[in-house]
């Protein structure tokens, strides 16, 4: 591991557990982008549809009703607008049933100039209409009372001779029937069949009727030669009723007249919607279609509810998000872990190397330098030496009277002391030098770097000194003392074994001479 | 003499079956429907370009024509159905060629009209605006670079519906959308110069688009199809077109529509 390509490449491994997590959650996040984006377009294409289905319904129906009238302005092609029976009869055969049910009624207006006003009034009281009369008065050069309406229910006799003309919503779609010759139908209006106060808001649809075999080509000929109308008037509910087809669930409709969507302007509004006391969604979608019927505008207004989404929309966003996010994790976790467990097999191997290595060139009790080490370190020292012609020191070591703390006190008691010398060994040499255990009792230390012979053999006193304090063990106080020989490179050998040699005579000689003592070498006669 | 007199019969029968060959089979009534659509076809005045080439068109085949006036949606549905022999003013995309094939008579360009007061300058200025609302009518196609921006908008939910240009000037003036995609002839008649004094112009950056007749493939034989274009191409020549576009246009304008 000291090897630094090995350790860069290490540092790589480590971050590639890292590198996996960033890709799978980008990854995730691209998948959960996509699938929101393409469910939001699903539910937002279906949102269209329904709009455009909606306003779909709406003109076929609109335009089944403008083929109903159709037939009325038909009939009119072929009868005067004053038969009173035939058109009784044509409605009649109609069958108006519940497919026609928006209708609530069919009326002819006859157009009538103000000169005539007498007359027509005389002719109507003849037909039988006693009551007969052009309502709300009128200064109108034009006059357009309603002359006939089916079905005819009795009570409401009244409407007859109302003047439509006179209310500016239902003549605006009269004018534009008459130039157009085209079905008109007029903003939202109370038909005047309705008593209550709080009507239902209805429309009327003009057919203009022309006299017999006039031209109508263009709008002058059409404003000459009109003579009446044929109206339907319609209920916005009834006829919102017959619509054909279904409305898509959860869809709230509103269709206001022409193109502001106001309070006032509002024609009708789906059940749905009147209920809809939900909250407001963080999707909802809303759209308004500004749909053109029979020249006239209505702004159809759709938007969103809850079973909408519910019905149309994918939650399949969040299964991705959560489900990527739990896989990236898993993921990034097996890599780490296939990454460090190599690095960390190799790491333990490392270590355990090291501690063979240290067991292998150390001594088991004391922790120092064996022989072999300490045999390493003196070779290094005596190159080192014979290169810049140094001096050092070879001290050997031998505690005097070991034996019988073994015998007395036990191998435990004799180690622990081994041990408190070693420390103590320690604690007097520089950190340049070396200590190590050979044997039994005996120590040898390398005086590394020597400038004077004196110097080791100073610290062989100090030594000796050292281990003439008392030792406590478990509890024992005991009194060694040793001997020490001391050999100087190159005065007393220039080799291992020279040098070996001659602290180890030395060393006998101090115990020859009475134990606890420092020897020299040099000192032959000492 | 004998070879001038054969000559001139061969030249003769040769004119009478050319005529035969351009006269559309009148065996059946067809149906041809109008869309409201400023000076295309005003229903309120019951007139228009649309109108005039119609009526021209119908006089020129001697055939019976059921004219009506449709949404522009319903039209395409109807041509492509077959339920609906003709329409006119068509522009052709990938998707109507499948079912509609076209005789042209004129062409002009698209434009983006604005309100002053958006401070819209260009095209990319109303795109990048989220809260510009383009008005469009449904079933309409335009030329490329509109078709691009209106698909855009459309996935932004950025577009009005209509069903005619009425409703999108209305709504335009009230400031409910703040543009639309118009043509040289989309001005109403009725409050031109309030449109006109409250709105600009931007081009789109294409070539003019050519309009024709519009034919039902499936009601309509290839060999049919191309005599109702032999009589949309009579007009052309013969100086008809351009007399009919004269009344709607300055000579200037309506020549650049109808020479192209």
């Amino acid at each position: 591991m000291t090897n630094p390509r090995a350790a860069i490449t290490s540092k790589q491994i480590l971050l590639l557990p890292w590198l996996v997590l960033i890709v799978a959650l980008t990854l995730t996040w691209l998948v959960w982008d996509h699938e929101r984006q393409s469910a939001r377009k699903e539910l937002h294409s279906q949102f269209d549809f329904a709009l455009r289905d909606t306003v779909s319904r709406l003109e076929q129906r609109v335009a089944a009703y403008e083929q109903m009238l159709r037939g009325m302005q038909s009939l009119l092609a072929t009868t005067p607008l004053t038969n009173r029976t035939a058109i009784h009869d044509y409605v009649e055969t109609l069958q108006l049933d519940a497919n026609f049910s928006g209708i609530r009624v069919i009326g002819i207006v006859e157009k009538v100039s103000a000169q005539a006003r007498a007359a027509h009034v005389a002719a109507m009281r003849r037909q039988g209409l006693a009551d007969y009369t052009i309502y709300p008065d009128s200064q109108d050069e034009t006059l357009a009372p309603i002359i006939q309406r089916e079905p005819d229910v009795g009570q409401d006799q009244a409407v007859l001779g109302f003047d439509p003309w006179t209310e500016p919503v239902r003549r605006l779609a009269m004018e534009k029937a008459r130039d157009s010759g085209l079905p008109s139908i007029s903003g939202k209006v109370r038909l005047v069949v309705d008593h209550e106060t709080e009507a239902s808001p209805g429309f009327i649809m003009y057919l203009p009727i022309f006299a017999h075999g006039q031209p109508r080509d263009s709008v002058a000929q059409r404003r000459v030669n009109i003579i009446g109308w044929v109206y339907a008037a319609f209920h916005m509910r009834d006829f919102m009723a017959s619509l054909y087809g279904k409305q898509s669930p959860g869809l709230a409709l509103s269709i206001f007249d022409d193109v502001v969507p106001t309070a006032e302007a509002l024609m009708y509004r789906s059940p749905d919607e009147a209920a809809a006391a939900e909250p407001a969604m963080e999707n909802t979608m809303s759209a308004n279609e500004y749909m053109v019927v029979a020249g006239h505008t209505w702004t159809v207004s759709l938007s969103t509810q809850q079973a909408f989404e519910t019905l149309y929309g994918r939650d399949a966003a969040s299964v991705i998000a959560v489900t990527g996010i739990c896989l990236s994790l898993s993921l990034a976790l097996l890599v780490w872990q296939m990454v460090t467990g190599r690095v960390r097999a190799l790491r333990l191997a490392a270590e355990m190397t090291e501690e063979l290595r240290h067991m292998a060139q150390h001594d088991p009790l004391t922790k120092l330098p064996n022989r072999a080490l300490f045999s390493d370190r003196l070779n290094q020292e005596l190159t080192r030496a014979q290169r810049h012609g140094g001096k050092f020191a070879l001290i050997f070591l031998d505690l005097d009277h070991f034996k019988p703390i073994n015998d007395n006190f036990g191998h435990a008691v004799g180690d622990g002391l081994l041990q408190q010398m070693a420390q103590r060994l320690q604690a007097s040499i520089r950190a340049s030098d070396t200590v190590g255990r050979i044997g039994g009792d005996e120590f040898v230390v390398l005086v590394a770097e020597l400038t004077e012979a004196n110097a080791a053999l100073a610290l062989a006193e100090k030594i000796r000194m050292a281990a003439r304090q008392p030792f406590i063990v478990d509890g024992n106080e005991l009194h060694v003392s040793c001997s020490l020989g001391v050999a100087v490179y190159p005065d007393n050998g220039s080799d291992e074994i020279t040098l070996t040699k001659s602290a180890d005579e030395a060393m006998y000689r101090a115990k020859d001479a009475g134990r606890n003592s420092v020897v020299s070498a040099s000192n032959t006669t000492r | 003499m004998i070879i001038r007199i054969s000559i001139f019969l061969l030249i003769m029968l040769g004119n009478i079956n050319l005529a035969n060959a351009v006269t559309p089979d009148c065996s059946r009534p067809y149906t041809l429907a109008l869309h409201d659509h400023g000076l295309l076809y005003s229903a309120e005045t019951d007139a228009g370009i649309d109108k005039d080439v119609a009526d021209e068109l119908i006089r020129r085949s001697g055939c019976k024509v059921i004219v009506s006036l449709m949404p522009r949606a319903r039209i395409w549905q109807l041509i492509e159905s077959g339920a609906l022999d003709f329409s006119l003013s068509g522009i052709r995309n990938a998707e109507r060629d499948k079912f509609a094939a076209f005789a042209w008579y004129f062409s002009n360009k698209y434009y983006l009209l604005v309100r002053k007061d958006s401070g819209i300058r260009n095209l990319a200025d109303f795109t990048r605006n989220d809260r510009l609302q383009l008005g469009v009518i449904r079933g309409f196609r335009y030329s490329e670079n509109a078709n691009q921006m209106v698909d855009r908008l459309q996935a932004e939910n950025r577009l009005s519906m209509a069903g005619g240009l009425a409703p999108l000037y209305q709504t335009l003036m009230l400031n409910r959308i703040q543009g639309m995609i118009i043509e040289p002839f989309d001005y109403p008649t009725l409050e031109e110069k309030r449109i006109r004094d409250l709105t600009a112009i931007i081009e789109f950056n294409d070539p003019a688009v050519p309009h024709g007749l519009i034919m039902s493939k499936k009601s309509l034989a290839l060999s049919e199809q191309e005599k109702w274009r032999v009589l949309v191409n009579g007009m052309r020549t013969d100086g008809t077109m351009r007399r009919i576009f004269e009344k709607y246009f300055t000579p200037d304008l309506a020549a650049a529509m109808v020479d192209f």
